[in-house]
């Protein structure tokens, strides 16, 4: 190269190889400069006001090249600039596009509302993302009457916000592993910490005047500029949110509004730029859309759970159902046998009877004759309460007014309380809830107490209360007889069994076993003077239970 | 005293129902189906009948209907194994209703009852 031989250049452009220290541009991981001429020109040497010198040199000595080269130089220069300044541009918009698709990613996969609450709520204030300082957000109701203030996120102050940026910066977190944590370590507090700010922040809808309304219905984010002093922001939300800038973004998914985002920089008084609100407009669709996602699978959750509820109730009926049907069908088996087995007692006891009106009181026959006629008697009324207690076992379980089934009883039984010179009280409760029972069954040992009282020695008052007591109704019937039932008595505790009653009084054990299966024991005492007190409770039909008394039949 | 037609399927509470009702001082005549007891009904006059339900094949309640119907004046006494059917209004149209028993003492009760209403 005849400019290497002849002239002493200041720049290392003609050189092929150059020592270190001679370029003061190379910087220190440059090295392979020294030895590489074309990159060196190239990178290094174009800039170099070394070379501007030398070329200055080329125009003194009438190169002919030397009016062309400054122009080449300069064209590269600005070129080189324009293409860095595409590359760092392109980097930009590649790390936002990095940052929308994980973001895009969690907000696409995730059902549960808290889970995207921190992504997006992350998203807005992590440097990683939108970087603002502090971003609430506010929903629409199940019945979009209200919009709630639902959550805030970013610092109160300064030294909150110094903290905050202090423990990012030790983390160098991806914004999914920043939501998780955010989730795990800080949702709960957040709503609580902003709790104040959130409450006065929620409007009613139908407020078309305040800011949220309009911005909803324009469906476009509004940038908020002197909010002290703008005649569209009231007063006191400028006052409660303590910042002159902020930003409203609407959350609309398919012509419904989810809620809106308000994000503002009230550490950094950074401004929001016009690029700010692209961004965050690009991102508020899909938050708007999974979060609408995630509340109406919360809802389809809740109705599943509520579906299952109403299966399992329905299998229990079911159940029910055939345990009734097999009852019933003992009921109707036990009442055909004991009708076959009455008219060959009574036509026993009866001849018996008619025999013994003929004999004379010495005949030996004569006491056999009368053992006959009490055996026939006494299986005659046991005979009865099986037949009654059958017929009881058809299943009729409804709601009742006990009220009305009582007093229906005594008054059945009021022409043999007039023949037996008993008198009655009755004082019902006004106004009591239906009990859910089967009207048979109940009746029945209504029945049976009133017989067993009419059987009592001495008794010429009934008394009849009933009352409301928490989650039944109480029947309380009194007597003023000698004493109470013996088989009660004697054995207050002792567990109801059929098989072992047979052949006694069947009555009350057999009431005591339909009570209990209301839930309840059948109390039967003695009053402290004379007197015998009988209390039935039955249970009241929940709202929606329409198990009722049900779970105790057996 | 009174003339009872007694209708029931079991011929044993025909006989003891004839017997003991005859000891009371009544008349009494017997039938063993619903197609006798109509048979008897139009062929005399009685006082009251004594009426089993559960007839072999036949219902006495039907029979009792026909009896309202044709002889409204005629009181009629139902005599059943069955207490149950006293809920049963059909069984309303009778003048009196007594669970069967080998003690007749309440069925003799009711059928004095009865005529001395008919009689007022």
């Amino acid at each position: 190269m005849p400019a290497e031989v002849c002239v002493e250049w200041e720049c290392c452009w003609a050189k092929n190889e150059i020592a270190p220290g001679e370029c003061p541009y190379i910087a220190e991981g440059e090295e392979e400069l020294y030895s590489t001429i074309k990159r060196r020109v190239v990178e290094k040497c174009l800039e170099c006001p070394r070379f501007r010198t030398d070329l200055l040199r080329l125009r003194e000595q009438g190169h002919p090249l030397a009016d062309v080269l400054p122009f080449i130089a300069d064209e590269f220069v600005d070129q080189k600039a324009r293409l860095q300044s595409m590359g760092s541009f392109l980097t930009s918009k590649t790390r936002e596009i990095r940052f929308l698709h994980e973001l895009n990613l969690v907000l696409q996969t995730s059902l549960d509302l808290d889970e995207i609450l921190s992504v997006a709520m992350t998203a807005i204030t992590a440097g990683k993302g939108f970087g603002m300082n502090r971003a609430f957000l506010l929903m629409a109701d199940k019945e979009r009457q209200f919009l709630r203030g639902y959550l805030g996120v970013g610092p109160r102050n300064y030294d909150e916000a110094c903290q905050i940026w202090r423990e990012i910066g030790q983390n160098d977190l991806t914004l999914r592993e920043m939501a998780r944590n955010f989730q795990k370590t800080k949702l709960a507090s957040e709503k609580i910490k902003f709790h104040d700010i959130l409450e006065q922040l929620s409007i009613p809808l139908a407020n078309h005047k305040h800011i949220f309304s309009r911005t909803l219905r324009e469906r476009k984010a509004v940038l908020v500029r002197d909010a002290f002093h703008n005649p569209e922001v009231d007063p006191e939300l400028a006052g409660l949110l303590g910042v002159d800038s902020f930003l409203i973004m609407p959350l609309i998914s398919r012509n419904r509004r989810v809620g809106l985002i308000l994000a503002d920089n009230c550490i950094t008084h950074k401004p929001i730029t016009t690029h700010d609100i692209q961004l965050m407009e690009t991102f508020a669709f899909p938050v708007a859309f999974a979060l609408e996602r995630a509340s109406l699978y919360e809802r389809l959750h809740e109705e599943v759970e509520k579906l299952t509820a109403a299966n399992a109730k329905l299998k229990e009926q079911q159940e029910l159902i055939v345990k009734m049907e097999k009852m019933a069908l003992v009921g109707r088996i036990t009442s055909s046998i004991a009708h076959s087995i009455r008219n060959p007692l009574m036509i026993i006891g009866g001849f018996a009877r008619s025999l013994l009106k003929t004999i004379a009181e010495s005949d030996r026959n004569r006491q056999y004759l009368e053992s006959i006629v009490r055996e026939a008697k006494q299986l005659e009324d046991v005979l009865e309460e099986v037949l009654s207690y059958a017929d009881s076992l058809y299943p009729a379980m409804d709601t009742w007014d006990i009220n009305q089934l009582v007093t229906g009883v005594f008054d059945k039984f009021r022409e043999r309380l007039v023949q037996k010179e008993i008198s009655c009280v009755l004082a019902p409760a006004a106004a009591l809830p239906m009990v859910f029972i089967d009207y048979k069954q109940v009746a029945f040992c209504f029945r049976t107490i009133l017989n067993t009282i009419m059987e009592t020695p001495g008794v010429d008052r009934i008394g009849l209360t009933t009352w409301l007591a928490g989650d039944d109704v109480v029947i309380e019937i009194r007597d003023n007889g000698t004493a109470p039932p013996r088989e009660y008595g004697e054995e207050p505790g002792a567990p109801a069994s059929v098989a072992q009653e047979l052949g006694r009084n069947l009555g009350l054990p057999l009431c005591r076993a339909i009570i209990e299966k209301y839930g309840n024991p059948f109390v039967i005492e003695a009053l402290p003077d004379r007197g015998t007190k009988y209390t039935i409770r039955l249970p009241i039909r929940k709202e929606g239970d329409s198990n009722g008394a049900d779970t105790g039949r057996g | 005293m009174a003339r009872i037609l007694v209708v029931d399927d079991e011929e044993s509470i025909r006989l003891l129902y004839g017997e003991e009702l005859a000891e009371e001082g009544h008349e009494v005549a017997t039938a063993a189906s619903a197609a006798e007891a109509v048979e008897l009904l139009a062929g005399d006059a009685y006082d009251l009948v004594v009426l089993d339900i559960k007839l072999k094949n036949e219902s006495g309640l039907d029979l009792l209907q026909q009896i309202v119907k044709e002889r409204h004046e005629m009181p009629v006494i139902l005599c059943t194994a069955y207490s149950c059917y006293k809920d049963d209004f059909s069984t309303w149209l009778a003048d009196g209703y007594v669970v069967k028993s080998s003690d007749l003492t309440e069925l003799k009760d009711e059928i004095k009852r009865v005529l001395a209403r008919k009689s007022r």
